[in-house]
């Protein structure tokens, strides 16, 4: 069984609950009461398929594919500006991120959006030696969608490049040698335990 | 009127709005002595300022005209304007409460034929206008002002334009030496109505009241309509005195909300569908002219859904289920942009609007706790019924967020409330 | 009586001595006014002014004073000399102030003077002091009727100040509706829970104060008498009739549920798990801490749907129109009383707009924190099924239709006013000819309220308080919340508008101020408000009285009776004073001591007529005090101005204007008479309720009388003007006048 089928079992109808427990700050969703300020703060508003105040109601009805399925909260940029808004204090941007990684968790998350894609090519990247090797990932970026449009997007982006060269921003040697943390195994045996911990809290562990 | 002489039987009310004077007059033709504390230069609180009242579309001063011959004819209530409560000292059934009472700088004498005015040039800010408007330093307050006295500003008081105010003024009715007072008065029971305040428009950033000229208070568009207010009694946009046609009207402008007053302070809705019949007396069948409402929830709440009723038959009149994200205005022009999402449904707006009108919340003026530093009060300081205040009790909306027939109706119970500490201290079976 | 010795007092302050020859005023006033006594002051209102008069009266035996200087509303305290007839003729704000001060005007302003210290005298002539109603009746006890919440509330608030009060209540025993609920809405900090009801401690404390004097399974039969003294007949099931006098009344009655089985469509009946909010605070009273179960089956409810507005805010025949304020509220508690045992409950809201107004905001917020789930939506159906409940419903928000399973549905149904018998409709069936006011178009159709009265009062108008709208026996006035239309008759709670406990409560003890202040002025001969403290009441020569009737119709607070032989019986304690039944009396004999047809008439009279060559027309102005005098009086503040031509004459209310004075004006050369009243209508301002319909009405007719005379209608207008008419008011005599100059000058003149 999933992961996914699992939550689907133990919740049955009561997708709000299954939010509650597995979302970061999930357990705020039922505190809005749908004064919409926090779609219409969002800079990125005019994208969003679903805003916050509507997911937060499709919660309550029990919409699961919908929601997890969305695009919506991948949107987010965490500019706060629905957060400070918002008069029951929800903290919108983290359950939006909340969300999302839930959303990703169970596979459920678009496959093709690039936050998702962008997160995870960074995700990797750090997690390697536990510094973001800046070269690695913007030709990661690049190479993401094929390697003509990799080919492209690096000769448009070429100018920017010499300079950082010129004003030693950029190290064209990452490539090559990327220098991480002082103590990689220690970094790694960080990073197993705090994910452990964070399935024991989700209820995910075995 | 300073004279006023007191016992542990009087009854004292702070406050000489809508709930002071009701709780005085009401007290006083139970033949009770009272002394009534403003701290205004005149009586009749912030339902003074009002154009109109929900539902009945009536004056409000209509009502004045009633309590103020009622407490002309009452020999029972004393009113002491220019004054406040320094402190109270006592307990139930024997206070003893400390009163200063500002220089008006004009006495009795005062016949109000407005000499004074005529020769002074200095101009203030009108507070009764909420300072949209200049008047001169010498001034009665409003056309219903009781007591029916001018009052000189301070800053005129002085060699040049106060003694020609004296000199204009065959009454021997300025004082220019006028001090201010301190004075001790017993009193049996205490009746705090100090009322309510706008709350601060400017702390609700995203609205720009303090940046964009044209969005007002609800509070500052009610004198806007009254033919001796700022703008004559037209609807007119402060940034170009351009009739306004196309108003939006942003509820809970503050209330309901965490980051200001966390209480609903009832009144905003029935303001707002109020105002929105003012259209339709300014431009008629212009179609226009038109109101948006952006609202939560309108809580027009018992009979007060008749009236909510009949506004949303009105053509004129639109409503948006959302609490509009932002403000923002054409540099311009100086028409305002609201921008948000109406939430029925899910539809996204950038409306423009001439006008904005902020349906502001309710708080207290006085805060529960800062009274004699003790009082038992709700968390938004509105004053509770709680037995550690003693004989102190709060009438209107010191108590709580309300409208002003259940202000009056709150102040008839205090008046109650008062009485029966007064009827014990003198024993007095009836 | 005393000998009467009239003084005036001619002020010459405020530009009075400049503008006028107050000599000459002084001189008329001696020789066609007939006072003994005239002086003149520079500056009246001050000590030496006030004293002057003062020991006029003291030592000089002066019984009638009439002070000439500015508005009855100006320095009223100054002059307040109580122990006197007291006129005032209005040189400042009635004449120097709205007249231009240049020597065209000199001659026109001088005349307008005269003649207001003519009209002033004519009126002093014909004035006694108000003595106070010597009919009094000083009984101070207090009848409370119904023995819930609001009742039992002004029971014990009355009797803390030391009144002794009667509480009758039909059913066995205290309590009311709240006694029926699990647990109340929270009124103090931090308004997150339900909260106990206190209704047990406040049968206790009925039961145990000395003063209050409980009658249960009993209804009142009848009521007679006046504030003060009131009689009643308190009639107990057990069928024994005891009859009590009490001093005033404060009705109690409270509400009745809405009956939900008018909603079939929400499956109240169908399903016996369709419970109303009374329904469920049952359920919850007897699962105690315990889960709720469901009435079908005794499951135990895992899931539940409260339907809000149920029957409520609807136009639909047998619904009702408005929404009863506390049913929001009422539902988040009572799905707390699911969360609070049971967090797994599905506990589901659907409401149009959540109205929970000051800290029921808090409220709310706790709902939402313990899980209770909201949605704004519309519910069109619940259905059964499979022994489950199917609520059907378009969720607002995302604009779809939905549907809710449940075990249990909760339809929060309204709250109905036990107000007794609208009495108005019958009135209107009933019409005298001589009223042609219609009953106040009321909304009532749509609400049935029982047909059983509550007071059985045995007024001429009616066994019951009249109803505002929708059955509910609230005031009509904003400003006055207790302002009832039968003097001495409060009513508290829900019977008045719909409410919750902790409102109920603050009601009660308003209303209880108000009793207790209505046998505290009866006892003294006062009225009630709006003339609160006046001293004269009505009288009438029964002599020329015709019996007629119209008085006691059209009386708007029910004051007035008949005797066997049909003459009126005034029940002076239970008049407000407006002067309606003077108005309406066609033989003119109703009359007060200090109002009176003769005072207005001889005013109208004392007015000198120029004749037609002079080219001087004249106007007389009635004016309601309370409005339009008013916003002359601050028109002249303003320095607006209107024509010299106008006589004012302040009236109580426009509905004491006899058209006596109409005809006696146009028949000794007035060209016009103008009325100023306030808003008629549904919404009207007249404080004595039907004083401007009445003159609008009665107007109306005299158009008849005329046409006989061969004048034009025109000249008799009657306006509504409202106190902040300031701007307009003026104008409207400016319009006015030159609309009749057009017509030309009155034939009458100098017959």
């Amino acid at each position: 069984m999933s992961v996914n089928t699992a939550m689907i079992e133990k919740y049955r109808n009561d997708f709000l609950k299954e939010v509650e427990e597995n979302v970061e700050e999930g357990h705020w969703v039922k505190m809005c009461m749908q004064c919409g300020v926090c779609s219409g703060s969002c800079p990125f508003g005019p994208h969003w398929e679903h805003p916050p105040q509507e997911i937060f109601m499709m919660i309550r009805a029990g919409k699961r594919d919908e929601v997890l399925g969305s695009e919506s909260m991948w949107m987010c940029t965490s500019c706060y500006n629905c957060i400070v808004r918002c008069p029951r204090e929800l903290p919108i941007t983290h359950i939006m991120h909340g969300l999302a990684n839930y959303a990703h968790r169970l596979g459920l998350a678009p496959k093709m959006n690039p936050t998702r894609r962008f997160a995870k090519i960074f995700w990797d990247n750090i997690a390697k030696t536990g510094r973001v090797n800046e070269l690695g990932l913007s030709l990661n970026l690049y190479f993401m969608d094929g390697f003509g449009s990799g080919v492209k997007k690096a000769t448009a982006m070429a100018g920017v490049g010499v300079g950082m060269l010129r004003t030693k921003r950029l190290n064209p040697f990452a490539l090559v040698r990327h220098k991480g943390v002082q103590n990689p195994k220690e970094f790694q045996s960080l990073l197993k335990k705090a994910k452990e911990v964070e399935d024991r809290r989700k209820g995910l562990a075995g | 009127m300073t004279d006023a002489v007191a016992t542990n039987e009087t009854i004292l009310v702070v406050g000489g709005g809508i709930s002071g004077l009701t709780a005085a007059l009401e007290t006083a033709e139970c033949g009770k002595n009272v002394i009534l504390i403003e701290k205004n230069p005149s009586v009749g609180g912030r339902v003074s300022q009002l154009y109109k009242y929900f539902p009945k579309l009536c004056r409000p001063s209509c009502g004045q005209e009633i309590n103020y011959r009622r407490l002309k004819a009452n020999k029972r209530v004393r009113v002491l304007t220019m004054a406040e409560v320094v402190n109270i000292k006592g307990a139930a059934g024997d206070y003893t409460v400390g009163v200063s009472i500002r220089p008006r700088y004009v006495n009795e004498n005062c016949t109000s034929c407005g000499a004074c005015a005529e020769v002074v040039s200095a101009e203030i800010d009108d507070p009764f206008n909420y300072n949209m408007k200049k008047i001169k330093a010498a001034y009665l307050p409003h056309n219903m002002a009781y007591p029916q006295r001018y009052v000189l500003d301070p800053s005129i008081v002085g060699p040049e334009e106060g003694e020609r105010a004296k000199a204009a003024c065959k009454y021997d009715a300025i004082e220019l030496d006028m001090q201010e007072q301190a004075l001790e008065l017993k009193a049996g029971a205490i009746i705090w109505a100090t009322g309510w305040k706008p709350y601060d428009a400017a702390k609700i950033q995203p609205y720009g009241y303090d940046r964009f000229p044209n969005v007002v208070t609800s509070v500052e568009f009610e004198r806007m309509m009254d033919p001796f207010g700022p703008t004559g009694g037209r609807m007119l946009r402060p940034s170009d005195g351009k009739e306004a046609r196309n108003i939006a009207f942003i509820q809970c402008a503050g209330s309901r909300d965490r980051n200001h007053l966390k209480h609903c302070s009832r009144i905003c809705c029935m303001a707002t569908l109020k105002q929105s019949t003012y259209l339709q007396e300014q431009y008629g069948d212009d179609s226009e002219a038109q109101a948006t409402i952006y609202y939560i929830d309108i809580r027009a709440i018992d009979r007060f859904e008749d009236f909510y009723k009949k506004v949303q038959a009105d053509p004129k009149v639109r409503f948006v289920k959302s609490k509009v994200a932002n403000i923002t205005e054409d540099r311009d022009t100086h028409d305002v942009f609201l921008h948000g999402v109406n939430t029925e449904g899910y539809h996204r707006y950038d409306n423009t609007h001439d006008l904005c009108v902020l349906a502001v919340g309710m708080e207290p003026s006085v805060r529960a706790e800062q009274i004699n530093g003790n009082v038992a009060g709700d968390a938004s300081g509105f004053i509770e019924m709680h037995e550690a205040n003693g004989a102190i009790f709060g009438a209107g909306c010191a108590s709580n967020a309300l409208d002003v027939n259940r202000a009056v109706q709150s102040a008839t119970a205090a008046a109650l409330r008062a009485i029966q500490v007064v009827n014990r201290v003198a024993g007095a079976e009836v | 009586m005393s000998e009467t010795k009239t003084a005036m007092y001619i002020c010459n302050g405020c530009g009075l001595g400049d503008r006028l020859d107050t000599d000459s005023l002084g001189k008329l006033a001696q020789s066609e006014g007939k006072c003994t006594i005239v002086r003149q002051h520079d500056f009246l209102c001050n000590r030496d002014g006030v004293d002057t008069i003062r020991r006029d009266i003291d030592d000089d035996g002066v019984t009638h004073v009439v002070i000439a200087a500015c508005s009855r509303r100006a320095k009223t305290e100054a002059f307040g000399f109580d122990d006197v007839a007291l006129g005032r003729a209005n040189l400042r704000e009635g004449v120097i102030w709205v007249r231009p001060d240049t020597e065209e005007a000199r001659e026109t302003t001088q005349e307008m003077a005269e003649d207001y210290v003519r009209m002033a005298c004519a009126e002093i002539r014909y004035m006694q002091r108000p003595e106070g109603n010597p009919n009094t009746g000083d009984n101070k006890r207090i009848l409370v009727v119904g023995g819930g919440v609001s009742g039992m509330a002004a029971a014990v608030e009355a009797s803390k100040a030391g009144y002794e009060v009667l509480l009758v209540e039909k059913s066995g025993e205290l309590g009311g509706w709240a006694a029926r609920l699990y647990k109340r809405v929270p009124n103090r900090e931090p308004f997150s829970d339900p909260q106990d009801t206190g209704v047990e401690d406040l049968v206790k404390t009925v039961e145990h104060d000395k003063n209050i004097t409980v009658f249960l399974s009993s209804v009142i039969t009848r009521t007679s008498g006046a504030p003060g003294q009131f009689s009643v007949d308190i009639s107990a099931e057990s069928g024994t009739t005891s009859t009590e006098n009490v001093g005033s009344i404060i009705q109690a009655s409270g509400f009745s549920n809405f009956d939900a089985a008018r909603l079939p469509e929400l499956g109240f009946g169908a399903s016996a798990d369709v419970v109303d909010q009374a329904g469920l605070e049952l359920l919850a009273g007897k699962a105690g801490d315990g889960p709720i179960t469901r009435p079908s089956d005794g499951k135990e409810v895992a899931s539940v749907v409260f339907v809000q507005c149920a029957g409520q805010r609807s136009d639909k025949p047998g619904h009702l129109p408005y929404c009863s304020g506390h049913c929001c509220n009422t539902s988040i508690k009572q799905a707390m009383y699911f969360k609070d045992t049971n967090p797994d409950v599905d506990t589901l809201l659907l409401y149009s707009d959540l109205r929970t107004p000051g800290n029921g905001e808090d409220f709310y917020r706790s709902a939402q924190r313990k899980g209770v789930t909201f949605t704004k939506g519309q519910v069109r159906e619940v259905q059964t099924a499979n022994g489950a409940l199917v609520v059907k419903f378009r969720d607002m928000i995302l604009d779809d239709d939905a549907e809710a399973r449940a075990d249990l549905v909760v339809l929060a149904t309204g709250q109905v006013p036990n107000s007794g018998i609208d009495i108005e409709p019958a009135a209107a069936e009933d019409e005298n000819e001589g009223s042609g006011v219609d009953a106040a178009s009321n909304n009532n159709a749509a609400v049935e309220v029982p047909l059983e009265s509550v007071l059985n009062l045995d007024y001429r108008q009616g066994p019951d308080l009249p109803h505002l709208r929708h059955g509910f026996n609230d005031s009509h006035f904003i400003c006055f919340p207790y302002e009832t239309r039968r003097s001495g008759i409060y009513t508290c709670g829900p019977v008045r508008r719909p409410m919750d406990i902790a409102q109920a409560l603050e009601d009660a003890t308003g209303a209880a101020l108000k009793a207790i202040q209505a046998v505290e002025n009866a006892s003294l001969g006062r009225a009630a408000h709006p003339r609160s403290g006046d001293l004269s009441f009505p009288s009438f020569r029964k002599e020329g009285c015709t019996q007629c009737k119209r008085c006691t119709v059209e009386c708007p607070f029910g004051a007035i009776d008949e005797d066997e032989q049909r003459y009126p019986v005034f029940n002076e304690s239970r008049c407000r004073r407006c002067g309606t039944c003077m108005g309406a009396c066609p033989v003119r004999v109703i009359y007060f001591e200090s109002y009176s047809v003769d005072t207005v008439g001889q005013q109208v009279k004392a007015v000198q007529m120029p004749d037609e060559t002079e080219e001087k027309p004249r106007f007389l102005v009635l004016a309601c005090e309370n409005d339009a005098y008013p916003a002359l009086d601050m028109a002249a503040q303003q320095g607006l101005q209107y024509s010299p031509f106008v006589r004012v004459v302040p009236v109580r209310c426009l509905g004491s204007v006899n058209t006596i004075w109409v005809t006696d004006a146009l028949n000794s050369g007035y060209d016009g008479v103008m009325l100023m009243g306030c808003k008629k209508g549904d919404e009207y301002q007249c404080h004595f309720v039907k004083g401007s319909e009445m003159a609008h009405y009665r107007m109306s007719k005299i158009d008849d009388t005329l046409q006989q005379l061969q004048l034009e209608v025109e000249r008799v207008e009657t306006y509504e003007v409202e106190i902040t008419d300031i701007q307009r008011a003026p104008k409207l005599i400016d319009d006015y006048v030159n609309r009749v100059n057009e017509i030309g000058m009155n034939p009458f003149k100098g017959f």
